[in-house]
């Protein structure tokens, strides 16, 4: 285990690394350059010039980014082009905002789809089972954006429960008023989110009942329910951990479409705005961040697999 | 694919829209504001385009000057919505009769943010630091003084020929005035004269501003204002009606229905000196023969442009109305498909393929209607949507492309039309010398006559064509009052700005 797991973290590091250059590279491929930008649509060329010298844009690529990675190393992710601030505060601000949301959409969707997905797989032949399996299809498929919109027009503009937008100024100072305004949005994706893996639950759980230990348990006596939640259940949940690693990853990309509808100041909306606006140095640090939190995800994800798994245990 | 993706999102926008309007048609009507302002309101005003940083010194962009010039920021002299000039930090001028001394009388008693008082020393130092860095946004607009010189509170500046854009241009960037050697972190702060302390900025969401207690004039009537930063419409619409918001600027003017239907928002359309510019380039390549530029202005039904976006007018040349020098050009490229057609077999151009470079934040109408009237005259356009950056680095720097289109939105700028290395590519010296003329005449009636016959060449020239002179668009809610109207994609001037709770 302990050598599965030294290995594990060593393919970890190298993956980063690998994101690193990747990141830093295809960035650079996008034409236009903040300089021209802060410049404006009035400069003359000699002063976009001597901006991009001022803001190091004129060094060669390996300099650029052997700075930027030995920062890193130091623990370092440097500071924006724009506002001279420090990447990683800022990162910390927005993290205050995007981490509660997707934790609150992760919660919703699990909370929803594992009993519902279950049941629809034990009612597989009524009615009901089936109504639900269509219903999680058609949630699964709706976009986002849209899903936001009508939460919002129920919710906020008809009953005025919930904030419309925004995030309060004063962050978590009030978290009663915070919490109000990331529901909407993580209802939003975790509802997408959650038919998603309700589906996945749905046929785990449909194929532990074709499994032989299921079938032996209900010789044995058990009802075919029991003998499925006591016996099958620990399996499904197996395969659900490792789909919960992706689906975090699904969640970022859902943060990013609706932080920017539902106006909210995180990771997300903070990356769009970077990006269009070729602050390059802010950007890497916020891509090699949420990359490294998809990695280390999947790494843990793996690690929990294999503890709780005695058959990939015992195969190494 | 972009712009598949950018009809089903504008389609599923629509699906939302309808379901808006149909299910919040109860409207109650408005309840007159009879109440008393509030001393201590909080006003909330929804921008689209929040500024990259604050340095007003350096950092190109209407979203910098929209919020902080007149509100936290101040010059000599400012302007009104209607472009009119007004005294500011000076309480009059006068201009001799050649033309080459301006002589300003500054205010008594007015002191910055930071507690500090104004100077004459200051005035001369931002002027005089303006013109020679460079650096520093519209610094080249002050190329024509001299010298600037303070005796006692009389400030004058000495010019080396005449310049009838100066005065404006000292109520813009170039004129701001700014602390001698501020150490304040101006990317992220700013330390002004302005009836408005900037407080707060939480990135990627909003700017707060609080009223200035120690303001030398009038002081703000209301105690604090929040511009929140909202991208998308439909969100900021969604704002209005939950009541998160008081004010909203910048949006589509066919949402006007949505946001009046619950009777707490009245849209109002003003004027504004918007031009949404197709530019043609003319440097090479059918596009230089100015039969095709004309072929496309008559191909294009500017009626239809202004009918779809439900705001703005026509606009047939490079003056809108608001600027002096503004002529009503219509009879200049009329919309006629079969004289464009006439005029593109005259140039021997078929099967014409062409590339319309549009930054992605437009909305798709206007490409679509483009497309379509091109391709009644048998010209194909392709629509390349990309962002910003990638327009700056390819239109504006490069000047790779055939068709693009920018709405530019400041006041007076036809010196680019007199400038042959703008991106526009549009090169005539009779206009440039009519444009020096201009610039160099003391009379202000004189100056607008000459740019009047200037802006008549390029239209003739069909140098580029002006789909529309845009309005500006907002939605007032019932409580307040004093909010401007006109052009405030360039200035939003909130200093009779009142909030009451009716």
């Amino acid at each position: 285990m302990i050598r599965y797991t030294l290995t594990r973290l060593a393919l970890l590091l190298l993956g980063l690394l690998v994101a690193s250059v990747l990141i830093f590279l295809t960035l650079r491929v996008l034409p236009g350059d903040v300089a021209q930008l802060i410049a404006g649509v009035n400069s003359t060329p000699e002063q976009v010039e001597a901006l991009r010298q001022r803001l190091g844009l004129d060094q060669p690529l390996t300099a650029q980014y052997l700075e930027w990675i030995s920062g890193v190393f130091r623990g370092d992710l440097g500071n924006s082009l724009l506002t001279g601030s420090s990447v990683a505060d800022e990162l910390a601000q927005k993290i205050r905002v995007t981490v509660p949301l997707g934790v609150m959409a992760l919660t919703i969707a699990i909370l929803f789809s594992v009993p519902l997905g279950v049941l629809s797989a034990m009612r597989r032949s009524r009615s009901t089972g089936t109504v639900m399996s269509v219903g999680a299809q058609t949630l699964a498929a709706v976009p986002v954006v849209w899903a936001g919109m009508m939460l919002v027009v129920v919710f906020a503009v008809w009953l005025g429960w919930l904030p419309a937008q925004g995030f309060p100024r004063t962050g978590w100072a009030d978290p009663w008023a915070a919490f109000r305004s990331l529901l909407l949005p993580a209802l939003t994706i975790g509802i997408v989110e959650g038919a998603m893996l309700m589906r996945f639950v749905r046929s785990a759980t449909l194929q532990a009942v074709g499994q032989d230990y299921v079938r032996t348990a209900a010789a044995k006596g058990l009802t075919r329910d029991t003998a499925l939640i006591r016996h099958g259940l620990p399996v499904v949940g197996l395969s659900v951990i490792t789909v919960l690693g992706l689906q975090i990853a699904g969640i970022i990309v859902g943060a990013v479409v609706i932080e920017q509808l539902f106006a909210l100041p995180g990771i997300g909306r903070m990356l769009v705005q970077d990006v269009s606006r070729r602050d390059l140095p802010k950007v890497q640090g916020e891509l090699l961040v949420l990359t490294g939190f998809v990695l280390i995800v999947g790494f843990v994800v793996d690690l929990v697999h294999r503890l709780l798994d005695p058959r990939q245990r015992e195969a190494s | 694919m972009l712009r598949r993706t950018a009809l089903a999102a504008a389609s599923l926008l629509a699906a939302g829209a309808l379901l808006l309007t149909a299910c919040t048609g109860s409207a109650t009507p408005s309840p007159s504001a009879t109440s008393e302002p509030d001393p201590d309101a909080s006003a909330v005003i929804r921008l689209v385009l929040e500024p990259s940083n604050l340095d007003i010194r350096q950092t190109a962009g209407a979203a910098l000057d929209q919020i902080l010039v007149d509100n936290v920021y101040q010059g000599l002299v400012a302007r009104t919505p209607d472009q009119e000039i007004v005294p500011s930090l000076a309480s009059d001028w006068t201009i001799s009769d050649d033309g080459l001394t301006y002589t300003f009388t500054l205010q008594e008693g007015v002191t910055f943010h930071d507690g500090q008082e104004l100077t004459p020393e200051d005035v001369v130092w931002s002027l005089e630091t303006r013109k020679d860095t460079a650096e520093w946004s519209d610094s080249a607009r002050l190329a024509n003084v001299e010298s600037i010189t303070a005796d006692g509170q009389e400030i004058t500046l000495t010019l080396t020929e005449p310049d009838s854009s100066l005065l404006w241009n000292l109520t813009g960037r170039a004129g701001l005035i700014l602390k001698q050697d501020d150490t304040v972190d101006y990317q992220t702060a700013a330390n002004g004269t302005g009836p408005f302390v900037l407080t707060d900025w939480v990135q990627g969401d909003s700017i707060t501003f609080a009223r200035n207690e120690d303001y030398w004039g009038e002081k703000a009537q209301v105690a604090e204002v929040v511009f929140d930063y909202i991208p998308t419409d439909q969100a900021a619409v969604n704002a209005a009606l939950a009541g998160e918001v008081d004010v909203l600027t910048g949006f589509d003017a066919n949402l006007k229905d949505q946001v009046e239907a619950n009777g707490d928002f009245t849209v109002e359309l003003g004027k504004s000196t918007d031009k949404g510019t197709l530019a043609f380039n003319q440097a090479s390549g059918p596009l230089a023969d100015k039969r095709v530029r004309q072929a496309i202005r008559q191909a294009i039904d500017h009626d239809a442009i202004v009918e779809a976006l439900a705001s703005g007018q026509t606009q047939y040349g490079p003056i809108p109305e608001l600027d002096p020098g503004y002529e009503d050009l219509s009879d200049v490229a009329p919309f006629d498909p079969e004289a464009a057609k006439t005029l593109l077999a005259d140039a021997g151009v078929e099967d014409l393929t062409l590339t319309l470079t549009i930054p992605n934040f437009y909305s798709t109408t206007i490409p679509q209607i483009l497309v379509s009237n091109l391709a009644d005259v048998g010209i194909t356009l392709e629509v390349d949507s990309v962002d910003f950056s990638t327009w700056l680095e390819n239109v504006y720097t490069k000047k790779d492309y055939d068709l693009s289109f920018v709405l530019h939105t400041e006041a007076r700028d036809f010196e680019n039309w007199a400038n042959p290395d703008y991106y526009f590519t549009y090169d005539n010296p009779e206009v440039q010398d009519l444009y020096a003329q201009s610039l160099a005449a003391t009379d202000p009636d004189e100056a607008a006559e000459l740019l009047k016959q200037a802006a008549r060449i390029v239209s003739e020239d069909a140098g580029a064509d002006w789909l529309y002179n845009g309005a500006s668009v907002v939605a007032v809610g019932t409580g307040i009052s004093g909010i401007p109207t006109t052009n405030v994609n360039e200035r939003l001037n909130l200093a009779e700005l009142t909030k009451s709770d009716g």
